[in-house]
């Protein structure tokens, strides 16, 4: 069987779910692994969400808000910007592969970006294949 | 330089100062190449202070937790808390006094100029099992060790701990009274850091994987943190429970990289984690990476400056965008 992945996207309220909504209002094709949780800004998501859903099975994370100076907070992405930018790195560190994090500044009339940003990646994840550090129950319930 | 005998003239005139309710400092251990931090309270337990390159333990640790053990019992005016602080150990100071942590007005801070602390556990296996109470004392280029009986000299770099070998300023941050002279620090150009950040991805995932199973999740990295002083700590937290309790790599990882992340920025490089460590993970691998990563995206060090803003509460709108589409 074909590797379909799993992809978690962390969306902030005001844009990038906008901006998703529209996509399919719009009825933009786009890749149907990714999984939406919409959060009220990107700077609500904590680094632990992110290396949450890779042990809860995600094969990738996306996180995606307003573009800069765009805020429904005023700030609130520059802050996560700050957060997130480090978080990939240091996630390369501990061995998960860069590829497999993203983020991305998609704005609430972006629905074609928003569609270039989950093809863009999935198709990454799909060549890296499935995230080796999901939780061992995961495998468990799975295996079922 | 022994600075001992400098530092217990300054510990007893502070001690009979009427506003300072105790003094922080070191002792003489019970064994073995052992240094034991003391709660002082009065001039004439100045005696007891020592200070050589085995005092490798950050005391700013206690000032968080002065509502527990011997410092509980403060009275009245007497409210003033001295402490002896190394170099590493005063950036932690600064840190503190920049997050607002503690009260630099509650503090006395008595900065000693440490040419470098040895590594118990390097020294410990090269003199194991010294039982009887000795001593480590540093002569220019070389530390002269009293192992049974004798008197032995090794070179520095055998036994200086990897923090003090790549040591960025000798100098305290903050003191109010200063013992010693500084020496010149050799500076940090992150060459380990480097080292490990050019192994590829899988290299990393193996490397990760073997250490991170083996941690217990004793905690005691986060206990001895100066800076993990969070009363409630996401960590302990079950509503939300952003971490389960099984020990396993997967739950050691997400503790792990929700502590180091905690310290992005803030990470004086004391190197209590990985002392304390019972497992020997290599713990500042990951603070280092962070720090190198901070320094590198954002100019940003910790602990320089006593009235910065913390990292994560400050951004540029010039930030970069690294991989961000």
């Amino acid at each position: 069987m074909k590797f379909e992945p799993t992809i978690v996207a962390f969306l902030c309220n005001w844009c990038t779910y906008a901006g998703a909504d529209l996509a399919g209002t719009s009825r933009f094709q786009y890749p149907a692994n990714v999984r939406i949780v919409r959060v009220m800004c990107s700077s609500r998501i904590n680094p632990a969400f992110i290396v949450n859903a890779f042990l809860e099975g995600a094969d990738g994370v996306l996180v995606s808000g307003c573009h800069p100076g765009e805020c429904h907070y005023i700030n609130g992405n520059f802050m996560a910007r700050r957060r997130f930018v480090l978080l990939k790195r240091f996630l390369e560190h501990l061995g998960i592969h860069p590829d497999r994090f993203k983020m991305s500044w998609v704005s609430a009339s972006e629905a074609g970006k928003w569609t270039e940003v989950v093809k863009d990646i999935t198709d990454a994840v799909k060549i890296l294949g499935p995230n080796k550090i999901k939780r061992e129950q995961v495998w468990m319930q799975q295996s079922l | 330089m022994d600075a001992t005998k400098p530092l217990r003239n300054i510990a007893r005139e502070i001690l009979s100062r009427d506003d300072v309710a105790c003094l922080i400092g070191y002792e003489k251990g019970s064994y073995g190449f052992r240094v034991a931090p003391c709660v002082l309270k009065d001039p004439d337990q100045a005696d007891r202070l020592v200070f050589s390159p085995l005092c490798v333990h950050n005391l700013t640790n206690y000032l968080t937790l002065e509502n527990i053990g011997p410092l509980a019992q403060k009275d009245g005016d007497a409210d003033k808390i001295a402490i002896v602080v190394k170099a590493c150990d005063s950036r932690a100071l600064a840190v503190l006094m920049a997050e607002k942590g503690i009260d630099r007005e509650k503090v006395v801070v008595i900065g000693v100029c440490s040419s470098g602390v040895v590594d118990l556990k390097k020294l410990e296996k090269r003199f194991p099992n010294a039982v009887e109470n000795t001593e480590v004392v540093r002569r220019n280029g070389a530390f002269s060790v009293m192992y049974q009986g004798e008197t032995v000299e090794v070179p520095a770099e055998e036994l200086l701990s990897a923090k003090c070998m790549r040591c960025k300023n000798r100098l305290p941050v903050v003191y109010d009274e200063l013992v010693g002279e500084p020496d010149e620090a050799p500076g940090d150009e992150f060459a380990d850091v480097r080292e490990s950040e050019a192994r590829s991805v899988e290299e990393k995932f193996e490397k990760w994987h073997s250490e991170l199973e083996k941690c217990i999740r004793c905690y005691a990295c986060r206990n001895i943190c100066p800076l993990c002083y969070c009363s409630d700590c996401a960590l302990d937290r079950l509503n939300p429970q952003l971490i389960r309790r099984s020990v396993n790599y997967q739950e050691n990882l997400l503790f792990h990289m929700t502590r180091a992340f905690h310290l992005a920025g803030r990470c004086i490089d004391c190197g209590e984690c990985e002392r304390v460590c019972p497992q020997d993970i290599p713990l500042m691998e990951l603070n280092r990476k962070l720090a190198k990563d901070v320094k590198e995206l954002y100019d940003y060090e910790p602990g320089v400056d006593p009235e910065a803003k913390a990292l994560f509460a400050t951004f540029r709108p010039e930030d970069p965008d690294e991989g961000i589409m």
